[in-house]
């Protein structure tokens, strides 16, 4: 006992000395804001000869708050690559194709972004040609009406997953008022009705392709002035707009809902969405219910080895919160090999957030999961594209890089207290969302 | 430390004299810099080593090996162990190769040195890790492959009818019968045969020492000293005429189209550089600039992309850039339509369209091999040829941007008896002209014989496969908000490509239930 409790001593001691004092990304990030707002962000990577050029657009199926229009911002990014009065999109493809560039954009929620990686030394022409789409973006009607059609298509390649379906059934019943209500891609009428909204189109980008929703974000084997003289000369000039998005505000959910796919072409599969908090890097909130996921849901908790590896009752566990402009989902998912263990499953996971919310969780245990973060992060950014994408999904939360660093920073100060504080402030029946998917016309948890 | 010295020493000239007894193959990337290492062992031995009737044998091999217990430890021990390491381990079989990749800090190498070791050298092959890996295997077969991705699901089904008869057919997870028939002493006996000292390669990349690795060989050296009987890779079939499979699936949304045909040449022939520019012109995967993306999806908007293949191209739906990791010897081209919509969807979403029987899987695929008869008729333009090739040389250069994609790349080098691949097709993508690029297309591509695989709606089968069987008009059904802003040349070409003739010879439909079988 003496042992394991000296051991777990060092351990501790050993993991939060292993990054004391050091930023968790061990590259300077170096910000610059032009006069319109447009903020620049270059990171110099020892990548010989390539770099990853990144512009974030915080704009994404959050701002979506018209009726009938969601999925327009996903929308809108394919929009973007149907080219402009200089470069018409036969032109824009053959000098992109020019460039030999990894050249693609995605969107989510709370962002879309657009992304180049290629030769360094071309870097002036991937700047010119963001600029360029980014400022004076030109498609007929009958482009746009077209271009509808590709995104009605991506619809029907992903409805083809049945978790997919529960997922956007699952949104549209745990929130009533908030835009987070529908997936990225929109309700299927709205995409049906795309073509329609033309107008509509006009006024999205009038909205949001502006400097103070944008950021640059450039890795690789670049510097600072290089980076910050080419946006001067490319964005120095692009007029700010004033337009803000009144995103109504999600009341308190007052009981547990449920939603249920009858669909016996898969196993049976759980999902409890817990209403979660916004990321917050001042709070404690976010990285405390992170430390918590990894404690109760990965692979090596208790509740994993008991009903996965001992009990072999699900195929999958899994818990977490995805970082959020707003108050967003704490969703724990769950594959079964029998339908009918779903009740007792349901339990087990009600059981192991009760026991965190009054014993807490094992110290030696909290150190392992500090350790285990930082090391995953410290290990994943191995190059220009993971750090660029790293460094927007926190722009994306508060429009300041510098984030990444402050959350790292609270994780280490997560204790016992507060991980205990949020699995009594989140995990309370009233703002659960139970979804189920199984050959039965109901899906019958409780 | 002067006995520890010497033992060390020892340990170096056993290493040496292993090495020249079954010459150990190790490919070495120091980065001296890197916070991690690296380690890959490939073996060569894919799901073609499957015997017959136990199809799967090797996933469920290397899946015991990776995901279960070792050594002392349980699966769930390692795990605990490994936990705040972040390190991690898994494995990845393809049908030629079967690659265990480990993870870990570099701060941490030593501690996890020993849990590689084990894993390798000592799986535990438990009873309760191989009921959960073999549970969870069974329902891919016979659930998962069906019923998440019908893109996926096309691409498979094609695999099986190309190769059918041959041990490149079965999927590596195997189908309903033979997982089922998988026993935990097959699995052993698997270890044993195939996971051998004689035909394995050991890659390594990142800050490790020279006693990492040293130890690294000693260890792999102790692996069993059987010398494996690699079967022959099967070859793919050649069609008489186009044949077509259209597996109807309840509650299918739209059509998921793949087409192939047998290709002689891979990474190993110098041609291949040829061929892959004319097959980046014609659909290089995820490009909005490739011909049959800008044909199909841009200009008429019928579904999400439509993409060309000379090699397999793993999990095609995640991935921009290739994987490395896949490496093959029998080859074959493919062509990747993404679904397009059916006949009962179109009819829902527009009046104008409520009396058709067909959705456009008929026309998209008329207008793929079109596009494929007309380059092969044309030929590339000195113009597209050259701006094809510029890209390619850049873009090549991206496949390997981290530590762990270049050793694979390397690694992958090994397998076609090339040294850097990448490194050597830009010199081959340098020199080639455009007189080769045709000749080489001409040589290797023809649409009159090729397998069709198209996963649909119960409601669209039947009508599509009459459509196809009887080379039935299929003119394409757009929407009036659409139709009325498109260019004439658009509408002229539609016309085309609605009666363009396909050597169709046979079309069967079956039962999602009865694929695989």
């Amino acid at each position: 006992m003496k042992r394991k409790l000296f051991t777990g001593f060092l351990l501790l001691f050993f993991y939060s000395a292993a990054f004391a004092g050091e930023k968790i990304l061990p590259y300077p990030m170096h910000q610059h804001k032009l006069g319109n707002g447009l903020n620049v962000v270059t990171v110099p990577f020892d990548s010989p000869g390539l770099a990853a050029f990144y512009i974030v657009v915080r704009v994404g199926a959050r701002n979506e708050v018209e009726d009938g229009v969601t999925g327009f911002a996903h929308f809108f990014e394919h929009m973007m690559f149907r080219g402009t009065d200089k470069y018409p999109k036969e032109k824009y493809s053959a000098i992109l194709k020019s460039t030999g560039a990894a050249a693609n954009a995605n969107t989510t929620q709370d962002r879309t972004l657009y992304h180049m990686t290629g030769n360094a030394a071309r870097l002036d022409i991937m700047f010119e040609l963001e600029a360029d789409r980014f400022r004076n973006l030109h498609y007929s009607e009958h482009g746009f009406k077209t271009e509808a059609g590709a995104v009605k298509g991506e619809y029907t390649k992903n409805y083809a997953s049945p978790y997919q379906q529960i997922y956007e059934k699952m949104l549209n019943t745990a929130f009533d008022k908030h835009t987070y209500k529908h997936t990225t891609m929109g309700f299927f009428k709205d995409i049906v009705d795309m073509p329609n909204q033309y107008d509509y189109s006009r006024l999205f980008f009038k909205r949001f392709y502006k400097p103070e929703y944008c950021t640059i974000v450039v890795v690789g084997d670049v510097t600072p002035e290089k980076v910050n003289k080419l946006a001067q000369k490319y964005f120095g000039d692009w007029e700010q707009g004033n337009y803000v998005a009144s995103v109504p505000v999600e009341p308190p959910q007052n009981g547990t809902r449920y939603v249920h796919l009858q669909n016996g072409a898969i196993p049976a599969y759980l999902s409890m969405s817990y209403k979660g908090p916004a990321f917050d890097d001042t709070k404690i909130d976010m990285p405390a219910l992170d430390v918590l996921s990894s404690i109760v849901f990965s692979r090596t908790s208790d509740l994993f080895k008991k009903l996965v590896f001992q009990e072999r009752k699900l195929r999958f566990l899994g818990g977490g919160a995805g970082d959020s402009h707003d108050p967003n989902l704490f969703t724990i998912q769950a594959s079964f090999v029998d339908k009918n263990d779903m009740q007792y499953v349901k339990d087990e996971i009600v059981k192991a957030v009760e026991k965190v919310k009054t014993a807490g969780v094992d110290g030696d245990v909290l150190a392992k999961t500090k350790s285990n973060l930082k090391y995953s992060y410290a290990m994943s950014i191995d190059n220009p594209d993971r750090i660029a994408n790293s460094i927007c999904h926190y722009i994306m939360l508060t429009g300041d890089p510098e984030s990444l660093h402050r959350l790292y920073a609270l994780y280490d100060r997560v204790t016992i207290d507060e991980v205990k504080m949020v699995a009594n402030k989140y995990f309370i029946p009233e703002a659960l969302t139970i979804a189920t998917i199984s050959e039965d016309v109901e899906g019958g948890v409780k | 430390m002067r006995k520890k010295m010497k033992i060390s020493i020892f340990a170096g000239l056993l290493v040496f004299a292993v090495s020249a007894v079954f010459a150990q193959e190790v490919v070495e990337l120091k980065m001296a810099n890197s916070n991690k290492i690296v380690v890959k062992l490939m073996f060569r031995n894919g799901s073609i080593c499957d015997p017959a009737g136990k199809e799967g044998l090797t996933v469920a091999t290397a899946s015991l090996i990776s995901q279960g217990a070792a050594g002392e430890l349980s699966y769930s021990e390692i795990q605990d162990k490994l936990y705040p390491w972040a390190a991690s381990y898994g494995a990845g079989v393809d049908k030629e190769v079967s690659i265990f990749t480990f993870q870990v800090p570099a701060d941490f190498a030593e501690d996890f040195y020993p849990v590689l070791r084990d894993v390798m050298l000592k799986p535990a092959f438990s009873e309760n890790d191989f009921k959960r890996i073999m549970t969870n295997q069974l329902n891919y077969v016979e659930q998962g492959i069906r019923a998440s991705s019908d893109e996926e699901y096309s691409k498979k089904a094609l695999e099986d009818l190309l190769f059918r008869g041959t041990n490149y057919q079965h999927m590596k997870e195997g189908k309903t019968a033979s997982v089922k028939a998988i026993t935990l002493e097959d699995i052993k006996q698997h270890y044993a045969a195939f996971f051998t000292r004689n035909n394995v390669m050991i890659g390594v990349v990142g800050n490790y020492s020279g006693r990492f690795l040293k130890r690294l060989k000693k260890d792999i050296a102790q692996l069993s000293a059987t010398k494996p009987v690699l079967p022959q890779p099967g070859k793919a079939r050649t069609a008489e005429g186009v044949e077509v499979e259209i597996i109807a699936k309840e509650g299918a949304f739209g059509s998921a189209i793949f087409t192939g045909a047998p290709l002689s040449i891979t990474r190993a022939d110098d041609e291949f550089a040829a061929l892959m520019i004319a097959n980046s012109w014609m659909g290089e995967h995820r490009k909005s600039y490739s011909r049959l993306y800008q044909k199909i999806r841009q200009a008429r908007s019928m579904n999400y992309g439509d993409y060309s293949y000379i090699e397999w191209y793993d999990r095609g739906g995640s991935f921009q850039l290739p994987p490395a990791g896949v490496p093959r010897s029998s080859n074959y081209f493919s062509i990747w339509i993404r679904p397009v919509q059916i006949a009962a969807q179109l009819k829902k979403q527009y009046a104008e369209l409520a009396d058709i029987t067909l959705g456009h899987a008929h026309f998209a695929l008329r207008m793929a091999i079109r596009e494929f008869d007309l380059l092969i008729k044309n030929g590339l333009s000195q113009e597209d040829f050259e701006a094809t090739r510029t890209f390619l040389r850049s873009y090549t250069k991206l496949y390997a941007q981290n530590p762990a994609a270049q050793l694979g790349w390397l690694m992958d080098s090994r397998f076609y008896n090339r040294k850097n691949y990448l490194k050597e097709l830009d010199g081959l993508l340098e020199k080639v002209t455009l007189d080769e690029v045709n000749k080489a297309l001409r040589k290797h591509w023809q649409t009159e014989n090729m397998f069709v695989t198209i996963v649909t709606d119960t409601s669209e089968a039947e009508a599509l496969a009459k459509s196809l069987r009887e080379n039935i008009s299929s003119p394409m059904s757009y929407s009036n908000l659409v139709k009325s802003g498109l260019p004439a040349d658009i509408l002229a070409e539609d016309k085309e490509v609605a009666d363009y003739k396909l050597n169709i010879k046979s079309v069967k439909i079956i039962k999602s239930a009865d694929a695989f079988q």
